[in-house]
């Protein structure tokens, strides 16, 4: 086993869903000791949430928990009791950090305000990943993945090539659960730097991250372009074809091509034997080619169309023109280049089995991403923690549990 | 005012990435404290700066490279002369970091690829970001996010109920998120370099990054043989799930409920109307299985009101609601006012403009006072004179030399 690059690091996460999780995956891939902290009876909700084998629903099989959880270790603890309040102390107690994804007025009645528990840990840096923040007029509101989607302008840019007549179609969210999932991913970065803070003062921080602003971050191009030159996005203007780079139909499937400048237009024209039409009027510069590209996809999907992906990329890239295959799922499991690169692990779950999951994103030489454990079975670890790092007895935790505490 | 320091003061990244992905990486970097130099020349200076450019008049600032480069730190150095690339070697032996996003092996055909660069400092982390990895069949081909998001299977899942494939269009979200699992590897070497002493290679491939965040689809696909489409704004469970239409151009408002609790404030809320109490709408399961009409239903009642309206109604009454803000919005938006994320600044060539902060807030933590983004050189004197710590001379020489250019 390598050496890992947070593995000093003890992280309590208390939270469910999505946007906590990913956070804590991030770290614990990469060595952390990773606490989660899961409600006992039904744990968290992403449990319930598949994919799941064979679409049979079991809260150990859940094909999104699973990912999003491993390399953590698992424990039930009912918070909002007042013995599992206090054992959550202890916990924090001895922890460097605590990731959190609840709306901020529970996190204050339940007394876990990053003022109440600095006083246990002066220490701790405490993430809190939330939809808007822990301030402000929205900080309130009931949220999910969608609504921050939207909230934060990525819908209403997203997408902006190819829709016909896009404003009879509503404002777009990511697939599946983007917006959590970026939020988790900032909540790792942010939480980061305030390691980085507690090493030259010896203090904990409060990191306060809002998904709309981790999403707003992503719009700063067009943000940019709209603050400085003036230049508003409109859906039905940027929904135009682009001309030249967008998707095009093959005979066995589609690709993705890239042409964005005249050398590569000129090149991507050889590479299709230099048709007389490409050489028209209508396409003589950048400007009448985005003008003129329902024309001349038809064109261009003529010459697609008679024949393969395969070849198609390989024309094209061998003209120095970048184009790939518009893969679905399948495809990239399968893909020479993942495969390649040892991107899909293979973890084996004791109820769930062995299942192929996507791995690390990316490839550090010394400290390598790994999988140590699988995703937690719910309170798998109660008797290592409660009773291995916080002292309790097996009489307390088999009390504990009638008490529904954990 | 808070006098605290930033995280990152005292590391020094030198900075060849250009365009999009890459300066995103050290733009984290530099407004967390770092010292982030940019390394361009005027024969090749970072290609962002004549991007998109409409209005102003300023050749080399374009809203989009100011928008992605202010905090940091610019020089030129011509890498295509060996005194060039030797005074590179000079700046890397008192940095820490060095980062990169080249379309391929560029970086070891300078004799800079990671043995080399250990040499000149044993402890050097270096970022290397890449479309499909520094290892592997792709390894020479340049990344652009519309490819990599199609190879990594994100593009047949973005779009409308039945649609075409469409990549996702947030130029690029491939690209900032691939940024932001760059910076946080980047801070996991750091720290590990803080224990140990030790620095290493991070090889960063965009399109893994897209498949990180693919997990449902592609477990759905392990799992069960099965190739999941594209939902639009729907979800697995919830219904009403989706966005829908209100009074003004182009306005929309996003609606989820997810029990029936909220489903019974979302009817109270709506004023009871008749079409609630049918059988088809009552239970969740039926819901879910009877969601297109309850879709056209639905837009009915928004259709009467504003986004902002439909929202407040909603958000008083619990219910999981929000409009579908348009740029403009986010650009004016009050939360986003109250919270301080727009960070004023007095860029030559521009003006004195809000740009898009970063979401990283600390609660009564340091606010980084950020220099614009740099003009093409402007910090030779700092990077040749005081760090390398050159005569004028030296400096004058150089630059007839076309080493600094």
């Amino acid at each position: 086993m390598s050496m890992q690059a947070l593995s000093s690091l003890k992280i309590v996460e208390w939270a469910e869903g999505v946007p906590g999780p990913y956070c804590g995956k991030l770290l614990a891939d990469l060595g952390a000791e990773v606490t989660k902290v899961e409600m006992p009876g039904c744990g968290d909700r992403a449990r319930k949430r598949g994919p799941f084998p064979d679409d049979i629903p079991h809260p150990e099989r859940s094909g999104t928990f699973l990912y999003l959880n491993t390399n953590k270790l698992g424990v039930t603890l009912d918070v909002r009791s007042r013995t599992g309040a206090e054992v959550f102390k202890r916990l924090i107690e001895g922890a460097d950090i605590l990731i959190e994804n609840h709306p901020p007025s529970d996190v204050a009645r339940l007394g876990f305000s990053y003022e109440n528990l600095k006083k246990v840990n002066p220490a701790l840096v405490m993430t809190s990943i939330t939809a808007f923040g822990q301030t402000g007029p929205y900080c309130d509101y009931s949220t999910c993945n969608l609504v921050s989607f939207h909230a934060s302008g990525m819908a209403y840019i997203n997408p902006s090539d190819g829709v016909d007549d896009i404003e009879q179609e509503p404002p777009l969210m990511g697939p599946a659960n983007q917006g959590d999932l970026v939020a988790g991913l900032t909540g790792a970065l942010t939480t980061m730097s305030a390691v980085f803070a507690r090493r030259m003062t010896g203090l904990g921080q409060h990191v306060d991250l809002s998904q709309q602003e981790a999403l707003v971050s992503m719009t700063r191009h067009q943000l940019g372009n709209y603050t400085v030159e003036q230049f508003p996005w409109l859906r039905a203007k940027e929904a135009r074809r682009p001309g030249v780079s967008e998707v095009y139909r093959c005979s066995n499937g589609l690709v993705y091509l890239i042409c964005n400048d005249e050398r590569m237009w000129e090149r991507w024209v050889e590479a299709m034997g230099n048709p007389e039409w490409a050489m028209t009027e209508l396409f003589a510069d950048r400007a009448l080619r985005r003008e003129n590209w329902d024309a001349g996809k038809a064109m261009v999907e003529e010459w697609t169309m008679e024949r393969t992906v395969e070849e198609v990329v390989r024309l094209a890239e061998a003209s120095r023109v970048p184009c790939k295959a518009i893969n679905t799922v399948r495809e990239s499991v399968h893909s020479e280049l993942l495969a390649d690169r040892g991107h899909f692990v293979d973890i084996h779950h004791g109820e769930a089995g062995n299942i192929t999951y996507p791995g690390a994103p990316y490839k550090l030489s010394r400290t390598p991403w790994q999988v140590n454990r699988p995703a937690p079975l719910l309170g798998e670890h109660n008797e290592e923690v409660y009773c291995g790092r916080l002292g309790f007895t097996r009489q307390d935790l088999t009390v504990m549990r009638a008490q529904g505490v954990i | 005012m808070s006098t605290q320091k930033l995280p990152l003061e005292g590391v020094r990244v030198v900075d060849f990435t250009a365009i999009w992905a890459g300066p995103h990486v050290t733009q984290w970097l530099a407004v967390m404290g770092a010292d982030v130099i940019k390394i361009e020349s005027n024969i090749r200076p970072d290609a962002e700066r004549a991007a998109f450019i409409r209005t102003t008049t300023e050749p080399t600032m374009s809203a989009v490279f100011a928008a992605l480069n202010y905090a940091k730190k610019a020089c030129t150095l011509n890498m295509t002369n060996p005194k060039g690339r030797d005074l590179a070697r000079e700046i890397i032996k008192v940095s820490d970091v060095v980062a990169e996003n080249f379309g391929g092996a560029v970086m070891d055909r300078w004799g800079l690829g990671y043995p080399e660069l250990k040499r000149l400092k044993s402890d050097i982390i270096l970022y290397s970001g890449s479309g499909f990895g520094r290892t592997g069949p792709y390894s020479e081909l340049p990344a652009f996010a519309g490819i990599v998001e199609a190879l990594g299977g994100m593009c047949l899942l973005n779009g409308y109920l039945g649609s075409e494939p469409l990549p996702m269009a947030t130029r690029g979200y491939a690209d900032l998120t691939s940024a932001q699992h760059g910076a946080y590897a980047i801070l996991a070497a750091l720290y590990h370099r803080s224990k140990t002493g030790e620095g290493q290679h991070i090889d960063l491939s965009m399109t893994e990054v897209v498949g990180a965040l693919l997990p449902e689809a592609i477990m759905d696909y392990t799992m069960n043989d099965r190739v999941p489409r594209p939902q639009g704004n729907r979800d697995v469970a919830m219904a009403p799930h989706g966005c829908y239409r209100c009074q003004g151009d182009d306005e929309w408002v996003a609606i989820a409920i997810s029990n029936d609790e909220e489903w019974r404030a979302f009817c109270n809320a709506m004023g009871n109307p008749e079409w609630t109490n049918e059988d088809r709408f009552r239970d969740g399961l039926s819901r879910w299985k009877n969601q297109e009409e309850l879709d056209q239903l639905v837009g009915e009642w928004t259709g009467n009101r504003t986004r902002f309206e439909a929202t407040d109604i909603l958000q008083k009454a619990g219910v999981m609601a929000g409009p579908s803000l348009k740029v403009e919005d986010v650009a004016h938006d009050p939360h986003l006012a109250e919270r301080g994320f727009f960070v004023e600044l007095d860029q030559p060539g521009i003006g004195v403009l809000p740009m898009a902060g970063l979401p990283w807030k600390v609660v009564d933590g340091p606010r980084g006072d950020y220099e614009h983004s740099p003009a093409l050189g402007e910090h030779n004197d700092y990077v040749f004179k005081e760090l390398l710590k050159m005569s004028d001379e030296e400096m004058a020489r150089l630059q007839e030399e076309e080493a600094i250019l």
